[in-house]
This record gives C-alpha cells, structure tokens and sequence, in this order.
C-alpha cells in the first residue's frame, strides 16, 4: 500500500522523530507535540506536517477562510548591512535594492555564476546597506557558504557584515490574520501593506523590545511573518493566538498545497541552479532598471530576456482531473505521444478549486494556455491542460 | 457473525484495543456479511486487508490505520483494465491518493479480480469513512490464502513496532 514516496512523505513511526535526537529542534518543537502534530524530518529539522483535529484538507480550507499559525522558524534569517552592502546584493541578486524602499520586501533569488538559482530568499530593506533577509531551510548550509564565498570575493566587501540567527519566525496567514494579530500589539496594522514591515511591540509578554513584521507569506492570504528573537515572548506569544477561536496551527502538507494553488516556487521544485529566473517565468524578479546591469550570471539572464525565442522551456501551471500530478512526471505532447516536452515540477489536488493543479517546466511551443498535453502517470497517458498561474486569486492587502 | 466480532475485541488487550479498536471490518457492510461465514480478516504488512468467504470471494481494501496516516482521499484509481482477469500477489491493483501523496495498492494475493467498487470514484472519501468496510477497492475470487499474510494479532504487532 504504502509506496516509497508515500513513506517519505508520511513517515511511520512518526513519534521516533519527535524524540530523535539528531534532529534539530524549534523553539516551538515541544509545544507541537503537545498540540499531538504529526511531526516529519524536514531540512533537519523535526517539523509538524498536521495537527490533530484537522485533516490536510480542513488546515488548508482554515487558512483560505480564518487565521493559521505556522512555526516556520526553520528558515534561516539573516542580517546583511556595512558599507557597499547594496551593491554586494546587487551582485548576487537581479534585485533593484537601491531604489527599493527602507521597511519594503521583495522576493528575490540568489544567482550562480551561470545564472541559475542558489536560493529564493525574501529580502527587506532597512536602511541604505542594511538588509534583513529570509532564506530556505533546505539550503541553510549552501546560502551560508555561498554568501561567504561571494563576499570573499567581493572587492569592496570588506565593512559588509553578515550574520544569520536563529529565534522563532512565525508565519500567521488568512483573512483574519490582522485582526488577530491586532490583538496584541498597538501598532496600526491597517497601515501595514503588502510588501511593507516595521518593527512593533507585542503587548503583554513582558518585554518591550520591538519586533520585526512583514505583510505577506507564501499562501496567497493576506497575512504576517513576524520574527522574534526573544524565544520566551515568541511562545507566550505562539499560545496566545492558539487562544482566538480564529486561529489554529497549521503545518507543512497545507503550507505547500497552498502555496501552490498561488503560483508560487518551491526549492527543489520549481527552482534549482540549473534554472535561470527566466526559465522560472520570474522575469519580474530580474528588475527593469537592472537589464543593462551586471550581477552573477546577467550575461545569460539578460540574453534570455532580449532574446525570449532562445528560452527553450519555462514553467507553467497546468489542471488536470484524476490521478494527480506529481514531481517527476513526465509530460508529452497530445499530438505526438512519444515526444517528451516537459516535466512536473509539483502537482496536487486543489483543496480550493477541486481537480488537480501542478506546475510544470514545458517546451516551446506548447506552453501556451489552454494546450493540451499528456502527463504519464503510472505508466498510463492522462489529460491535462496548461494553465495560468496563480490558480486561486491572491488576497494581497493594498492601499 | 457477532461473535466473531467479539472474540476479536477480546483478543486485544485494551491498551492496544485503544489504538488499533479500527482495524476491523465493518460488520455490516458487504465485506462482512458476502456469506454467512466463517470470515478470514488477513492483513499484510504494506497496510492491505482482506476478507476471504468461504465461496473464495475475496474483498481487499487499505486498514484504518493506512486510511488514517493518508488522510483526506482525493481520489482513488481502480483496476477496471483487469476485471475479470487474474493478478498476481505484489501486483499494483489501484492506488489511493491524497493531496500530499498517491500511494499504490498491492494485490495481496493471488486471483481473479471479479468487481471494483465503482462507489469510490463518486465517493472517494469512504477509504476514510469506512475503510473496512464499504471503502473496499476490489472484489477478488481466490483459491486457498497464502501462509505469510499476516493474522490480525501479527498485524496489531507489526503497528506496535512502527
């Protein structure tokens, strides 16, 4: 019954995990053992997939329509900031930094020498040469080497500092995030917008230290990812908003179901360091003031960009119905069953839309909308049709 | 029928009785009441059961347990190329999916396939609801079963050590 994939993914023995002692712990690991989540590895980690008391489908559905929790404290912060920092990320990244505002994030990617993807990584500006960035807990150790050896590098990088830290970030999505949120800070939060941050104080947990928040995630929802260092204010905390019948924890297996329903990248999946930003269809990560720019890998990047018919593939969504999708299937072309065009990146059934929804990397010319194309899973030819991304509406809070 | 059943819950100590209480069949689904009896429940260890009538018909499905850690079925793919044809015990005779993940089921034995419960492409989420019982997946004609299926007792053992 249980296939090899199956297994990793839902792994027996769950409650060997939660006690291993190689993996790496949260600040909050003990108390989603008391919340009884279903914990998996995951980047080192021992992290909760689900809660009891919600199938995957319920978390996911909670989120699209009240307020999730998600302990994503896994993923790896880090301070950039020093003389000539901005130009470093300049050159690492396809990112406008200059002209981005202080207390603005966007979402950016680490580039190789070749263009191709190291990372994706939030990054938020500060102040001129002062950065806070958000990178993937799969690929801690690589970042860390690679900024290291980028900056080592880097002629005019010697006041750059560079640290990472650890302490609780919290990821809190769904309609109902601000509201709940709001209950525990004084900070206006209705002037917060997609995009923006700003430290603010979390009122009764005994501390008056200040915290960083940023609107957005990795759901689609409207929502916050607040870190907080202190990990004895970030747990009062964590339970407080347990406390809002609005809210509930919510774990890996919805984090991914419904970033993919938005459109959105996951490492390893859609992003690898073969990929260029440009075969990831996120030429709007390569910023327009930047195409005559240098950073790692533009001659590529920016080749790509002026000369769109050498693409020869790029990723795009794709529907389907029975058997679902998943990473690793192959994909034909309807009008010639033994011609391999593409390849899934991630597919699941859409708790949101019904069906199947999956993201792909397809060849010219079958990457328009509305194709149809043949996926091959277990052995069999099924249906399906590429799609526009994102498949369900994001919920962004704007002016 | 019902004292089957409750030699069954006997059987188990309650400790285990808490925690495995689902590995039964449903008994008033077809799986149980197909004949009037005796009914042979095997299990093996990739999470499949089977009920054995003593006409041979043989009904196969996924345990409460496998039901359980799958979670939500999305859908549930159905051996209808094979109907009426015969499998071998390891053959891939469906595959149940959630969101997460698709996960193959297995012929736990050797037979003809006879029927596959159609109800499960309206209703996938019976494999949850009533995974012993009307969440079947196949109905099999089988001879003799094999030696190495696991009994019920072997079963709640081998879940005890996972």
């Amino acid at each position: 019954m249980f296939s090899r994939r199956a297994l990793l993914l839902w792994p027996k023995g769950i409650r060997h995990y939660s006690s291993e002692p190689s993996l790496l712990a949260t600040p909050f690991t003990d108390l989603h053992i008391k919340l009884k989540a279903t914990m998996v590895e995951f980047a080192g980690y021992s992290m909760p997939v689900l809660y009891k008391g919600q199938t995957h489908i319920e978390s996911h559905k909670w989120v699209r329509t009240n307020c999730g929790v998600f302990d994503v404290s896994h993923m790896l912060q880090h301070r950039i900031k020093g003389p000539n920092a901005t130009s470093f990320l300049q050159k690492i990244c396809p990112t406008d930094l200059r002209s981005l505002k202080p207390f603005h994030s966007t979402l950016s990617v680490l580039l190789n020498s070749n263009g191709g993807v190291v990372d994706d990584c939030m990054i938020t500006k500060h102040d001129e040469d002062s950065f806070y960035i958000v990178t993937n807990a799969g690929c801690r150790a690589k970042d860390i080497e690679f900024i290291k050896s980028e900056l080592s590098s880097y002629n005019e990088g010697s006041g750059i500092e560079h640290q990472t830290f650890e302490g609780a970030l919290l990821a809190i999505q769904g309609p109902k995030a601000q509201e709940v949120v709001s209950k525990y800070t004084s900070s206006d939060l209705s002037t917060l917008y997609f995009g923006e941050s700003r430290f603010i104080p979390l009122d009764g947990f005994g501390s008056s230290e200040k915290f960083h928040i940023a609107r957005g995630g990795y759901t689609g929802e409207d929502g916050f990812e607040i870190s907080i260092p202190d990990i004895g204010v970030a747990r009062e905390f964590f339970l407080a908003l347990l406390q809002s019948e609005a809210v509930k924890p919510v774990g890996l297996a919805a984090r991914d179901s419904l970033r993919l329903e938005a459109g959105m990248c996951l490492y390893g999946h859609e992003l690898n360091e073969e990929i260029t930003p440009v075969e990831a269809s996120l030429n709007w990560l390569v910023s327009k003031s930047r195409r005559s720019d240098k950073f790692n890998g533009s001659e590529k990047i920016l080749g790509q960009l002026e000369n769109p018919k050498s693409v020869t593939f790029k990723r795009v969504g794709i529907k389907s119905k029975g058997p679902s999708p998943r990473q690793g299937n192959k994909i034909f072309a309807s009008d010639d069953q033994s011609k391999q065009i593409g390849v899934v990146c991630s597919g699941s059934p859409s708790p949101t839309l019904g069906g199947n929804i999956g993201q792909a990397f397809i060849n010219k010319p079958y990457q328009k909308t509305g194709t149809e194309v043949l996926i091959e899973i277990r052995g069999k030819l099924r249906p399906a049709v590429v799609s526009k991304m994102p498949f369900v509406e994001p919920k962004y809070y704007r002016p | 029928m019902i004292s089957a059943l409750s030699r069954q819950l006997v059987k188990s100590t309650p400790r285990l009785f808490l925690r495995h209480q689902s590995n039964v069949l449903n008994p008033k689904s077809v799986v149980f009441t197909h004949s009037a009896g005796p009914v042979v429940l095997k299990f093996t260890d990739q999470h499949e059961w089977l009920s054995h009538h003593p006409d041979g018909t043989t009904f196969v499905g996924i345990t409460k347990y496998a039901s359980d850690a799958l979670g939500d079925t999305t859908y549930i793919e159905l051996p209808h190329d094979s109907v009426g044809g015969t499998v071998s015990k390891g053959d891939v005779i469906g595959s149940v999916e959630s969101v997460k993940s698709a996960s193959e089921v297995y012929s736990p034995v050797d037979g003809e396939i006879v029927e596959v419960n159609t109800a499960l492409e309206e209703n996938p989420e019976l494999v949850n609801k009533d995974p012993m019982g009307d969440g079947w997946i196949v109905k099999m004609k089988v001879g003799e079963l094999d030696g190495d299926l696991l009994s019920e007792e072997d079963y709640i053992k081998l879940l005890q050590e996972e």
